[in-house]
This record gives structure tokens, sequence and C-alpha cells, in this order.
């Protein structure tokens, strides 16, 4: 009987290459094509296989810092916990808000990691309990076609960051877009948000790593679309930010007054009744739906996005914010999500 | 070609930086390696090796500390990529073609042959990160390089590895 082969198979068996050979390759190929060398300082590098959530999560945290920024609340003196979220609330947002300078942070000041958002996968639940000190919670219903040994676990250890806020950056940055942003207040200019968030577990049902967009080959959105994985699962510490004595109805207010804001969403903003514990989450109008449901017996909000393709539930409870997404339907989201134990 | 020989050329393309010169020397062999054990096709190993180097060459600094790591997933990444890709297959025939050439016994090289084609349609079955983990691996990189190319814990490296070897052998044998 003929074996199978084994992946070490004498196939493999070590190349010889002529180094100094390819390399005049390499040289005959960047005269022909006109190749320019990279220039500058290496900067933050993502590897070309690195798991699609990675970017999510990141993509999903700095939306969720801007909001948390723009609902903060209360009066701070000190050191204050000014944003715990307890519960969770859908906030309306349109392609414009989307564009404005507060969807980006750094338009008013210094982002600085004590402790980078550095996501790595792990073999299983047990050691993403281990890893990250939650207590983790797995589904118990799967929808038709997601398997259990389809699971992929992900930790993201707890994540701290600084922002100090600045009058010059603020002028600077609305400058570059032709604007002329409100004078920032003596007290904000200079003072700083403490943010924590994490730390998390993901778990992808799939294959995470297909298709993903690479700095080498360069994969279309269309096979970034098409890897979108059946089932993701998160759950983590619900994102705390403290003050270090700015007046934050003053920060609130400062902000929402930034040209560009909508008055649509300036009022959606100031209409949360708890800032300070409610997590806003953003919805693209034109791209998604929301509406309030029960979940787990707390509010959540399920979106769902205008092609109908995805969907994706998000809630809180105990301290832990959760979300269940997928190409899924709502009632298939629902049944993950209430199964979680 | 002296420096004034090369200044008057215009628009000239600049000189390949000594720091991408030294990488490439150092790291070739390695990124060729790796291709290969996806590949399993010398040249092919070798058009994919020149496509991370150019991919590398035109986004990142040459003396970046991540450079061996990019490299080492990258060229993980593209094999992978190209044994998945249906555009490449008549490219691929021609090159086994040549493979069969070299060999002197036909009935060993028709074996290598099959054995190519077995391993090829098993990693393209497999997910990526464990096929990756395995042409890493076996192409005699170390914990501490897989885990910086791959974005794992070095401790959990021995778990996702024998859990990549089971999956080759399930898709192997199916």
């Amino acid at each position: 009987m003929i074996q199978p082969p084994t992946f070490d198979s004498p196939d493999a068996e070590i190349v010889r290459v002529d180094t100094e050979r390819a390399l005049e390759e390499m040289r005959r190929r960047i005269e022909r094509e006109g190749m320019r060398p990279a220039a500058g300082t290496p900067g933050i590098v993502r590897m070309p296989v690195v798991s699609l959530w990675v970017k999510g999560l990141a993509a999903a945290a700095s939306v969720v810092l801007v909001l948390t920024l723009l609902t903060v609340s209360g009066v701070a003196e000190t050191i204050l916990t000014i944003f715990e979220p307890k519960q969770v609330t859908a906030v309306a947002i349109t392609p414009t808000d989307i564009q404005t300078a507060i969807s980006d942070l750094r338009s008013f000041g210094t982002l600085t990691w004590s402790a980078q958002p550095n996501p790595y996968a792990v073999p299983d639940a047990q050691t993403a309990a281990k890893e990250s000190g939650l207590a983790v919670r797995v589904a118990g219903t799967l929808p038709a076609g997601v398997t259990a040994a389809m699971a992929h676990w992900g930790v993201m250890p707890k994540t701290t960051a600084t922002f100090t806020f600045s009058a010059d950056t603020t002028r600077a940055s609305a400058a570059k877009l032709g604007r002329t942003p409100p004078p920032m207040p003596a007290n904000i200019d200079g003072s700083k948000l403490f943010i924590t968030g994490g730390p998390a577990v993901v778990t992808i049902y799939g294959d995470e790593t297909h298709g993903v967009p690479t700095g080498a080959t360069g994969a279309s959105a269309a096979d970034a679309l098409a890897s979108l994985p059946h089932l993701v699962i998160a759950q983590g510490k619900a994102p705390v930010v403290q003050s270090d004595g700015v007046t934050v109805e003053q920060l609130q207010a400062y902000l929402l007054s930034q040209p560009g804001v909508t008055p649509g969403l300036a009022a959606e903003i100031k209409a949360i009744k708890d800032p300070s514990s409610t997590l806003p989450i953003p919805i693209p109008v034109n791209m998604a739906t929301s509406k309030n449901v029960t979940v787990q017996g707390v509010q959540g909000v399920f979106v769902g996005d205008s092609t109908g393709l995805g969907s994706a539930l998000i809630w809180e409870k105990d301290g832990i914010v959760y979300g269940v997404a997928g190409t899924l339907t709502e009632s298939e989201i629902m049944a993950v999500a209430n199964s979680l134990h | 070609m002296t420096a004034i020989e090369g200044a008057r050329r215009a628009p000239a393309v600049p000189a390949m930086p000594a720091a991408f010169e030294s990488l490439f020397r150092r790291e070739y062999a390695r990124v060729v390696a790796i291709a290969h054990r996806i590949v399993r096709d010398v040249d092919e190993a070798e058009d994919v090796a020149q496509d991370v180097f150019v991919s590398f060459y035109k986004r990142h600094p040459g003396d970046a500390g991540y450079a061996p790591a990019w490299l080492h997933a990258a060229a993980a990444h593209t094999a992978l990529n190209v044994i998945r890709s249906r555009s490449r297959r008549s490219r691929r025939e021609e090159s086994h073609g040549r493979e069969v050439d070299r060999a002197v016994d036909p009935a060993e090289s028709a074996e290598r042959a099959e054995t190519r084609h077995a391993v090829r349609a098993a990693l393209t079955r497999m997910d990526e990160r464990s096929a990756s983990l395995l042409a890493l691996r076996y192409s005699g990189l170390s914990y501490d390089e897989i885990a910086a190319a791959l974005g794992l814990r070095k401790s959990s490296i021995g778990t996702f590895l024998s859990r990549a070897e089971d999956a080759f052998r399930k898709e192997v044998t199916r």
C-alpha cells in the first residue's frame, strides 16, 4: 500500500538557491519597472497573515473611543471615572459625521498608548480564559453550517492609553481642512483622559485568515467580503474613561460645537439620559439599521446591514460588553447570543 | 557605472539601498525555502520570493526590525495564494514539465509529481494559519521566528503546530 505523503516528503528537500543571481534579477526588475524603495522610518506594521478581526476590533475601538468622548458627562474634580458603561444604545451617524474632524481623535491632541492593543491567537477557550482572566462564555447553540471545531480564539490583553488635549493640534488639523475651530477652553487644553479597554476574547468560527488584505499581494475588497467569517463572538471588559480634572460637560459642549458635527448627531448624543454609563454604538444610517432587543435579560442593540447579508448584536451585562456578529439572520444571531453560557 | 554617469541619466531609478541588499542576502534562501514547502517547485518558489521582496521594497525600509518576520509571513501567504490561484495553473504545469525532465528515474519523478499534487491540494484545503505554520516550521524557523511572523505567542506554537499536523494528515488522506 502506498503511504500518504507527509508534509516533510522528499520533494521538499533542501533547496539550493543562487542568491547573487536572484539579487541581480531583482536589480534588473527595479530598473525595468522604475521601482523606488520605501523611504522614511519603519511604521507600525501588520503581518500579511493577520486576522481580519484584529483590524475590525481596532476600527471599532477607535469609533467607540470618539463617541465615548462625545458622551462623557458629569463634573470631574480630580482623577475621576467619567465613563463606565452599564448599558448600550444606538447612535445614528451619517456619512457626514464620519467624515468630520471628530472621526479622528488625533485632531484634538495626542493619544499615547501605555499598553497598545496587541491581540494574539490562542488554541482554545481554556487558554483564552486563563490569559484574559475573563470568565469566557461559549455558545451553546450554533447556526447550521457552523461547528465548534471551526472556532479560532483570540485574546486582547488590557489596553490603556492617555489622551492629552491640545489647542495647537486642534488648530493645525482644522487649518488643514480649511476650517476655523471654536477656541478650545483653557481648562480643556492640556487636560488628560485615561482610557482603559479590555481584556477581551474573540471567537471566530471559520477561517479568519483567508483573503485578508495583505501588504504582499493586495486581495480585493470582494475577497475580504467573501472571507467574512460566519460567526464572531466577542466579549470584553467595558471601556473606562477617567479624567484628570476637565469639566466634562464643557468637553461635550466643545466637541459637539465642532464644525461638521451635524445637529442630528449632537441632538442624539445630548439625548442620552445617562451618558456616563451608556456605551453608544455608532450605526452608519446609510449602511445599517438598528433596534433595541432583549438579550440575556438586558437591553441590547441589534444591527442589520442594509444588504441583509450580515447582522450584529451588542449588549452589556455585569461589566462585560458582548458582541455577536456574522453573515446570519436576526433569529440565528439571537439564538447564539441567548445560548452564551 | 560611475556615480557621475549615473547622475546624468534622467529620471534615474534610485539605487537599491544597502540595507535592502543585505536583507536580501540574509533572507532570500529562507524565503525561497518557505515558499518551496508550499508550492513544491523551485522555479515557482523563486518567483514567489521575487514578488515578496518587490512588495517589501516598495513599502518598507530595508532596515526595519520587523523585516524578517514580514518576509517569512509574506512568503507563506503569497505561496498559498499561488497554489489557490487558477490563473497560474498553466504556468505551473509548464514548470512541472521541466521538473520531470530533470529527474532521472521516470517512476520516481511520477511519484514526486503525485506527492506534490497531493500536498498542494491538502494545503489549499487547510486554513491559512495552519498551512503557514507547517511551511515556516519545516523550513527551519525557530519558535521565536514563527511567533513573530504569525502573531502567535511562543507558548502556543506547539499546540497550534500539532493541530496543523493533524489537519494536514486528515486533508492529505481525504
